[in-house]
This record gives structure tokens, sequence and C-alpha cells, in this order.
């Protein structure tokens, strides 16, 4: 049985009956071309956009938990984030534990290992770079400790190091028992790190289905708009524009 | 460090609050002169005339500047972090314009007669919430911070032209003379009770604000952040709003506009708790009592024929601050 499925999930003007169903363990990666409905789509799911349709995790409506209750479940890693106080990495990471409202240093102290920022956790965020302020923002959700894990371009603003870094982190909290989603707009990465694939196009689901099934020239070429060069064989796989 | 930081503002704040009870014109032995009027209080014993001095003139003034700078520090601290703005003053609310015209009325009016002395303060609390209500209508169900400093800016301005128009038409030169002292901000010759009205909106203002400390915190990363960790920001964020005006709102309406310390103080305190939105909030109302009750100090000290209001001083150091402040803000910029 899937973690969460998602029936008929609708924003208005933005998302139109949108149906997904996301499995223990797995990393489902939304891809489309821009305002194809991806960010959107996540916020739905994290309810901070007025939605109609029906979302359950575990078997329980979505609907039915409070508010903190819920972010207990599921936890968002919006595309930009920024801290407008010189706050310090331990301080943030600790945000994550917000919702459930106590301060888990183990839990803390874990996730800081994972994302590999311990050696500065006493920094004030302003002080970092831009890859190293990236993993301090994916410990914070971590941190946080959700069945389902919902990330919104994660790697844009990176290098190919830090790039690889973050899928990899996000692979592994997958397969700890979670479940993650990630909109991304690099489909090698996508190819490489996601178990399957959600291809959207004007706030509809498209397909959902496995990486072979979804990337092939046939079926991106008229959603990007161009031709789409693709090569499942190649290790790491390659999926370019022409 | 950061854990001695409280412990230390409250031992300064009662270091301060001892020397203004003892500073005056009169030397006198305040230990003595205290018990007197307390034991006058519950005994019904004769007062000294020790006694009269303390508790009747420098015991209210020395309370009413505490509440006022702690309500003015902790509503700028909070107001700072729910708009996620260090260059805001509680002001920006509209609350303390609000409060002014209100009193304004009864200068002008002499609105609420049957309530003697209180008739400004409860006047100007009033003033501060109808502005509210109009805020709240304003900005709406998306409590955006631009939309709030932006709805926030028409109430003030609304309110500072209606109080013109008051001054405008005052019915003689000595409403109108008692009208701008009344404005300038002062805490002198207000009696015990006017804390009557102040204490109360302090109390449940204040709690307000601190139960809102974890959205305080969670508003660091963004509104999206703080909504998608069930902080609902826009349900809580008017309960920011709104024991800020209470705050700002009860202390302009029995003090006077006394400026700027919403602005100056949070900001001194952020280093000292590592920049924490929701630790900020008591040491800047500790911080916030301190400053105010030694700026009257400061007040007293001078000539007293021609006495300078205390919030013209907080005007003259603060705006200077400001002044700081931008240039600071422009050269991270650069």
């Amino acid at each position: 049985m899937a973690l969460m499925s998602i029936d008929k999930l609708s924003v208005q003007r933005r998302l139109f009956d949108a149906c997904l169903d996301l499995h223990e363990g797995e990393v489902l990666g939304l891809i489309g071309p821009n305002g194809a409905g991806k960010s959107t789509l996540l916020n739905a799911i994290t309810g901070l956009l007025p939605r109609s349709g029906r979302i359950s995790l575990g078997g329980q409506s979505l609907e039915q938990l409070g508010s903190l209750q819920r972010a207990r479940q599921v936890a968002l890693q919006p595309q930009f984030i920024e801290s407008v106080w010189a706050l310090s990495v331990h301080d943030i990471v600790s945000m994550g534990r917000l919702p459930w409202g106590d301060s888990d240093q183990s839990i803390i102290r874990q996730v800081m290992e994972q994302a590999n920022i311990s050696e500065f956790a006493a920094r004030h965020v302003d002080e970092l770079s831009g890859g190293e302020r990236a993993r301090v923002w994916l410990a914070r959700v971590l941190a946080n400790q959700p069945r389902v894990l919902l990330v919104d371009e994660p790697v844009a603003n990176l290098d190919i190091h830090y790039q690889q870094e973050v899928m990899q982190i996000l692979v592994d909290y997958a397969r700890a028992g979670h479940a993650v989603m990630i909109a991304i707009h690099d489909l090698s990465l996508a190819a490489r790190y996601c178990d399957r694939l959600c291809l959207m196009d004007n706030g509809k689901v498209v397909k959902t289905d496995t990486i072979g099934a979804v990337l092939s020239s046939e079926i991106l070429s008229p959603v990007f708009n161009v031709e789409v060069y693709v090569d499942l064989e190649n290790q790491p796989p390659v999926v370019l524009a022409q | 460090m950061e854990r001695l930081l409280n412990p230390v503002l409250i031992l300064l704040l009662l270091l301060v609050a001892l020397l203004s009870l003892t500073i005056g014109t009169l030397d006198l032995e305040v230990s003595s002169a205290l018990a007197n009027w307390f034991s006058n209080l519950l005994t019904g014993k004769a007062l000294t005339r020790e006694a009269l001095i303390v508790g009747e003139i420098r015991l209210p003034r020395t309370l009413l500047a505490l509440v006022v700078g702690a309500a003015m520090g902790m509503s700028g601290a909070a107001l700072q972090g729910l708009l996620r703005n260090p260059l805001v003053d509680p002001g920006l609310i509209g609350a303390s314009q609000g409060a002014a015209l209100g009193a304004a009325l009864v200068f002008y009016f002499n609105i609420f007669p049957g309530l003697g002395t209180l008739a400004t303060p409860i006047a100007g609390l009033v003033g501060a919430a109808l502005t509210l209500f109009i805020l709240m209508g304003l900005s709406g169900s998306m409590a955006r911070p631009a939309i709030i400093i932006m709805a926030g800016l028409a109430i003030s301005t609304l309110s500072s032209a209606l109080l013109a128009v008051v001054l405008n038409f005052a019915p003689n030169p000595y409403a109108m003379q008692e009208l701008v002292f009344w404005l300038l901000g002062s805490v002198s010759n207000r009696g015990l009770d006017n804390l009557a009205i102040l204490f109360p909106a302090f109390v449940i203002g204040s709690i307000m604000l601190l139960m809102q400390r974890k959205l305080l915190l969670g508003l660091s990363l963004g509104e999206q952040v703080a909504d998608s960790m069930g902080l609902e920001v826009t349900r809580r964020g008017r309960y920011i709003v709104l024991g800020t005006a209470l705050l700002v709102g009860s202390s302009v309406a029995v003090a006077g506009n006394i400026g700027f310390i919403g602005l100056i103080v949070p900001h001194l305190m952020r280093p000292l708790v590592r920049y924490r939105p929701d630790r900020l909030l008591l040491p800047s109302a500790l911080a916030g009592a301190i400053f105010v009750l030694l700026a009257d100090i400061l007040v007293r000290q001078l000539p007293p024929e021609r006495e300078l209001k205390l919030g013209v001083l907080k005007a003259l150091v603060g705006a200077p601050f400001f002044v700081w402040l931008v240039w600071k803000e422009r050269q991270r910029w650069l």
C-alpha cells in the first residue's frame, strides 16, 4: 500500500486533478517545464495553498490532522530560503524540531553529521558559502524527521560536487523508511537518483512511471518544446536538450 | 553569558529604580519613607512628608517609566520579528497615532468627563483599539509584512491628519498648549491610578507576545517555512499585532509619544541573545524599562522651570541612532 496517496488534488487555476502515489523508501522526482505546477503541487500537499481533493497518509486523511500534527508527518523544503537574522547553524537545525516542541539533541547531532555540517555548528549562517548553507537548510528539514519529505529544487544553485552530496542525503533518507518527493530541473540527476518520475505540464500530471518509461525523447520533447537527447545506458545517465 | 543576561538586566533595573526613588530636590531616607507609605496603605497610619513625596510622586513616576519602557521594548522586538525587518518601530502599525488622536479628543471635546484624570488614557486606549481594528480589516487575511507596513502607514497618516485637524480647531491656545505638551511624552504628574489602566494592558499584551515565541523563531526562515512547520502564520501573527497594539496603545495613552525605544533597544539586545528573535522579547522589555527610567532621571536633573519632555529627549537620542542604522544597513549592500 502506498504511504501517501493523492487523489484529484486541485488548486484554483494552477493545478488540476493531480493523482499520485508515493511509496515508503522511494524517491519520486517531479519534472516538467517552468510553470508546470511542481512547486504548486508541493505547496498544496503541505497545506500552504487552499486546495480541493483528497490526500491520505498511511490510510489517514491529511485534512483530519491539526497543523502541527501534519507538520510532524510532512515537511517542506522550499526552493528559496533565507535567514533574516544571523542565527547560528545549530539554532537553525534545531528549528526542525519546532513542530514537535522539543529540542532532541541526539537527532540534531545525527542530522548535522548526515549533512556534514557538524564542524560549523557554532558559526553564523550568513558567514557560510551557498553550498554550505544548502546543507544547513537540508539538515533543518531532516531534523523534522517527517515520514514524507517534500523538496523543491534542492540542487538548483549548487556546484556538481554539492549536487551529488545533497541528492545522496535525500536518497539515504528515503531508504531509512521514509519517502521523498523532489521537484527537479536537472533531468540527468533525476535519472540517476530518483526511483520513479512524475512528469507535469500546464498544471496537470502527464505521466507517472519508472525512469525508463518517462525519460524518452518522444515523451519529453513535446512537453519541453525542444529536442531532448536521452542516453540511459551511460553511467551516469545523460538527458540533455539537443 | 547569554544565561546571565536577564538576571543582570533585572539587577540593573532594580538599581536604577532605587536611584529614581532616591534622586530628587529633597534628600530623604527612601526605605523608611516607603515603609511608612505602605503601612499607611495597609493600616491607615499617618503619612510623613517624606512618605508622601516618595509614595505619591516618585513611585508612580518610576513605575510608569518602567512599564512604558518595557512595553515599548518588547513590542518593538516582537514586531521586528513578525515583519522580519530590523528597521520597524512599533509606532509603525498606527497604534500610537490612534492613541494620540483618542487622547486629543479628550482635550478638545472633553469626552468621558466622569472619568476625571483617567479620561485621557482610556480615550487613548479606545483610539488604539480602533486603529488596530481598521488595520486588521485593511491588511486582510493575507497578513504579509509589506501589506501590514503599508496599512499601518496609511492609518497612521490618516490619524496624524485628524490630529492636525483637532490641533487646528483647538478651542483656545491653552488647550492647544496642553495637548502639544501631552503629545511630547512624559511620565511626570501622573498618579498611580494611571497604572490601573496601563498595567493590565501590559500584562495581557506581553503574555500574548510571549506565547508566540515559536512563531517568531520559525519566521526567521520566512513565512513559507513557518507555515510548513504548522505555525499558522496568519492566525498567530494576529496575536502579535494585537499584543503590540495593546502595549503601544496603552503606553502612548498614558505617557504620550515616547518613540524610538522600540527601535533601538531590540537592536542593542539582539547580539546578546545570538540573534534569536524568540529570546529577544524579555531582554528588550527589561532594557527598555531601564532606558526610559534612566532618561527620565536625566530629564529630572535639568532646570525645572522649562521641563524638557521625555519624548523629546528620546527623539533627540533616537534619531541619530536611526541615521546610524541606515548607514550600517547601507554598508551591508555595498
